[in-house]
């Protein structure tokens, strides 16, 4: 009977939504508040957090396509020999041990972390737009470089206010290397245009995996007071 | 001369390969780099194979330069790291940056020197396995035993400062058993094992790894024996439970049988049906549930009377000496304050189909073919001007107060049936049945459609004037239907004083005098018999129109200004003067022709009055 269904159907339904709309809830990423440091609820422990596990899963990523790229287009033919010095990051004075990156202040360590970041959002966009117009594109690479596009930005998005929630005075400064590797990418001859792509992964993954170190170095210092 | 020269040199080689050989004295062979480890990412080392042995005491020396650099390093530490190995100490050691070294082999006879190794200290990050590992067994006394085992990280690596950042894995296995349980523990440095086998020699071993880079060795396994006396408590409670429950099913399973139907009827009891009379099913599924209350004749649902309550009341005008009403009874309903009657079952007088509860249903879905509406308690129970009941000619007697009607004038009395209320409106339509005391016995009645019902009720009741007009329309087209096939509408026939066996006759509209009241004769049903008929119908439709409401109660009836559908003022001979007062009438028919445009609804040829115009205008 339609009159004894109807409740049934309509509090079945209701209860569906409901639970969909909790589930949804629960599966989304926890949102870094927009408004502002000022009436920003999430904690900078959690910030670091976030951005820690970001920065990880980026290294993670970086180096498996590195590799994957490496076995199948480059292996055994000395092109890592190329790949020395072509990082456009190389100017960049950031800390390469332990003790110049104990020396470093805090402040200056966070816009660092944010410069590498910005410079990466240009070689990284046109490594995904390559790679897809490559003919047979390696469909295993161009998803973990789109993949990697996506999480930086996120992640320089969560730098961003954790900068502004430790240093809320610091200056927006939009300096950082920029790439220009671009043409190279683009060139016709095969060797040249692989050493292109093998020196950009390249690059990529040792950045990927300093931002990750050093995420992790702040983090210590800053939350647990070097106590981890 | 040439091939002199060339066997000559030949021959010089070969034999001093062969001093050479017999000697045992070549220079190196190539050695070759083959391992590089960072246990810290502080320091680093590698480690090469040497190449063949000349047979003459080799020296190795490796080189290197880094990214960005030219200038040649060489080992700063040869013998930290072991034979063949070169150490990098802190100073020497940098991350994210490129070594490219090389390893020379120089003996007396010559060198060689390897290929060049590029080396990241990022990627050849290795730790040493954890140390102090420590298993026992514990046995809380109000929860489980479990395996406890606790191990601190390698040393030399900076946790602390989030430099290195280590991950755990233990494993064990029983010590006859073939494979490993592995369990990873992430970056604790602590972890419970519950599931064991009592009584069994465990082998514990650990091992860690950094974020980004390789496995170390399995720690030295650590051997625990485990207790015989150790009580998986889980295992007494789950069969306490299984037999409670079984125990539980068979009790149930045993009532369920012996007491069998009676015992599901208890718990899952019918479902009763409707069994509401007047109730159509078929409404309900069609979802015309206002049709279906209506057609219950309530506004409230569900309704509180019988069927029989619903029927049409007919009261009957006595006009003979007795001059009361009589109303056939089939139920007492004293909350309504009327008694319901019933219509006389032999003839189908205009009630309609719908009189019958059996036909109910059948016959109530085209209300077309039965112009009868339901009553509406509602109707009844609004309360009414008791006086203007009591304004009547003692002849007649109205329902007990609560019944709106026409006030006519002089000696008449009117009693007002109600009629079934049209299933498909709340519209009310209110039949009179005005007996003139002086008229005729057989003299029909006709049947007045009062618009103006609805002005006397609250508005309430009123659901659709658009589809009252319609249903008004409808029940006029069915009323002259049943006057074509004869049907009488009105009066109940076994108790009218017009003669038992008569059929419901019909009222026309005698005259109208100057209060606005009707003078209501009966119709001649037949063209005969009425000497006077000064304006017989052109068709046997009549009408007549409300122009107004008095006193809240008291309709205004003007015959219809059409021709053709002109209400048919007849005259008895009994009746006063005709001549003066159908002059009044024509007066009072000017005087109330001119009604607001608004509410004239013009319906196929017939001028209706909107009723809700009357309560605003005279109110």
């Amino acid at each position: 009977m339609n009159i004894k269904g109807s409740p049934w159907k309509a509090g079945s339904l209701l209860l569906l939504l409901v639970s969909n709309l909790l589930l949804c809830q629960n599966v989304a990423p926890l949102p870094v508040c927009p408004g502002g440091a000022a009436r920003c609820q999430v904690t900078l422990r959690d910030l670091f957090d976030r951005a820690v596990v970001l920065s990880h899963y980026i290294h993670n990523l970086s180096s498996e396509m590195f590799s994957e790229f490496d076995k199948r287009y480059t292996h055994g033919r000395g092109f890592i020999t190329r790949a020395i010095n072509s990082c456009h990051t190389s100017s960049l004075p950031t800390p390469e041990d332990k003790e110049q990156a104990q020396q470093i202040n805090q402040k200056d360590f966070l816009s660092l972390i944010v410069s590498i970041l910005r410079s990466w959002n240009e070689p990284l966009y046109h490594l995904v737009t390559e790679v897809r117009g490559m003919e047979e594109a390696p469909e295993a690479i161009l998803s973990k470089a789109v993949e990697i596009e996506e999480q930086t930005k996120r992640l320089l998005e969560g730098m961003e206010l954790i900068v502004s929630q430790v240093h809320p005075e610091t200056k927006e400064n939009e300096i950082y290397p920029v790439w220009t590797g671009l043409p190279s990418l683009q060139m016709a001859d095969e060797e040249s245009r692989l050493s292109a792509y093998y020196n950009l992964l390249h690059c990529l993954r040792r950045d990927s995996h300093k931002i990750d170190n050093y995420l992790k170095l702040l983090k210590c210092r800053i939350i647990h007071n070097n106590n981890c | 001369m040439k091939e002199n020269v060339i066997s000559a040199t030949v021959v010089t080689l070969l034999l001093f390969l062969n001093t050479c050989l017999l000697n045992g004295q070549l220079p190196p062979g190539k050695p070759e780099i083959f391992k590089c480890r960072s246990p810290n990412k502080e320091t680093f080392t590698c480690w090469w194979r040497p190449g063949t042995d000349g047979g003459l005491p080799t020296n190795y020396s490796l080189t290197y330069h880094r990214e960005g650099e030219t200038l040649m390093h060489e080992c700063p530490d040869y013998i930290t790291g072991g034979p063949n190995s070169c150490h990098f100490g802190k100073q020497y050691t940098s991350m994210w940056r490129t070594y490219i070294m090389m390893v020379n082999a120089t003996n007396q006879m010559g060198s060689s020197f390897s290929d060049e190794l590029y080396v990241d200290v990022t990627y050849i990050v290795q730790p040493d396995p954890p140390l102090e590992l420590t298993v026992e067994v514990k046995q809380p006394e109000d929860r489980k035993p479990y395996l406890w085992m606790k191990w601190s990280p390698p040393t030399l690596i900076d946790l602390k400062t989030g430099w290195f950042t280590l991950l755990y894995e233990i494993r064990l296995k029983p010590e006859k058993a073939a494979e490993w349980e592995t369990h990873f523990a992430g970056q604790q440095t602590e972890f419970k094992i519950l599931s064991l086998h009592p009584g069994q020699k465990y082998l514990v071993q650990v091992r860690c790894k950094p974020d980004h880079g390789y496995w170390s060795a399995w720690s030295p396994a650590t051997f625990i024996q485990i207790p015989s006396d150790f009580i998986m408590n889980d295992t007494t409670v789950w069969i306490s439970v299984a037999v409670l429950s079984a125990v539980i099913c068979l009790i149930i399973v045993w009532a369920v049988a012996l007491k069998g139907y009676s015992m599901v009827t208890c718990i899952f009891p019918p479902v009763p049906g409707p069994k509401i009379k007047g109730f159509d099913a078929h409404l309900l599924e069609k979802g015309k549930s206002e049709e279906l209350l209506s057609a219950l004749g309530c506004q409230d649902f569900p309704p509180t009377s019988d069927y029989e309550d619903l029927l049409v009341e007919y009261l009957e005008v006595d006009d003979s000496e007795d001059q009361h009403l009589m109303s056939a009874h089939s139920k007492e309903h004293p909350s309504q304050g009327m008694k319901p009657t019933y219509l006389d079952p032999d003839t189908d007088s205009g009630r309609g189909s719908c009189d019958s509860p059996s036909l109910l249903s059948e016959k109530c879905e085209e209300p077309q073919a039965n112009p009868s509406t339901f009553y509406d308690p509602e109707v009844i129970e609004k309360p009414e001007n008791p006086e203007t009941t009591h304004t009547w000619d003692p002849q007649c007697i109205s329902m007990e107060g609560k019944i709106p009607y026409f006030h006519a004038g002089g000696s008449k009395c009117s009693t007002w049936p109600l009629i079934q209320h049209n299933p498909r409106s709340s519209y009310h339509n209110i039949t009179d049945v005005c007996e003139l005391a002086v008229g005729p016995a057989d003299a029909p009645a006709t049947l007045l459609d009062e618009a103006g019902k609805d002005a006397l009720k609250s508005s309430q009741t009123i659901k659709s004037r658009e589809e009252g007009k319609a249903a008004q329309q409808r029940e006029v087209d069915s009323f002259h239907s049943k006057t074509d096939q004869d049907t009488p509408w009105l009066l109940p026939q076994e108790k009218t004083p017009f003669g038992s066996a008569k059929p419901l006759d019909y009222v026309e509209i005698h005259k109208v005098n100057k209060d606005g009241a009707l003078s209501l004769l009966p119709k001649q049903r037949e063209n005969s018999g009425q000497p006077e008929k000064p304006r017989a119908p052109e068709n046997s439709k009549e009408y007549a129109k409300v122009s107004g409401v008095m006193d809240n109660n008291i309709l205004v009836l003007v015959p219809d200004p059409h021709a053709k559908n002109v209400a048919c003022f007849e005259e008895s001979a009994k009746e006063a003067p005709p001549s003066l007062e159908q002059n009044q009438a024509e007066k009072d028919l000017a005087n109330f022709t001119a009604t607001p445009s608004k509410c004239r609804i013009q319906l196929g040829g017939l001028d209706y009055l909107d009723p809700a115009c009357f309560t605003h205008s005279f109110h």
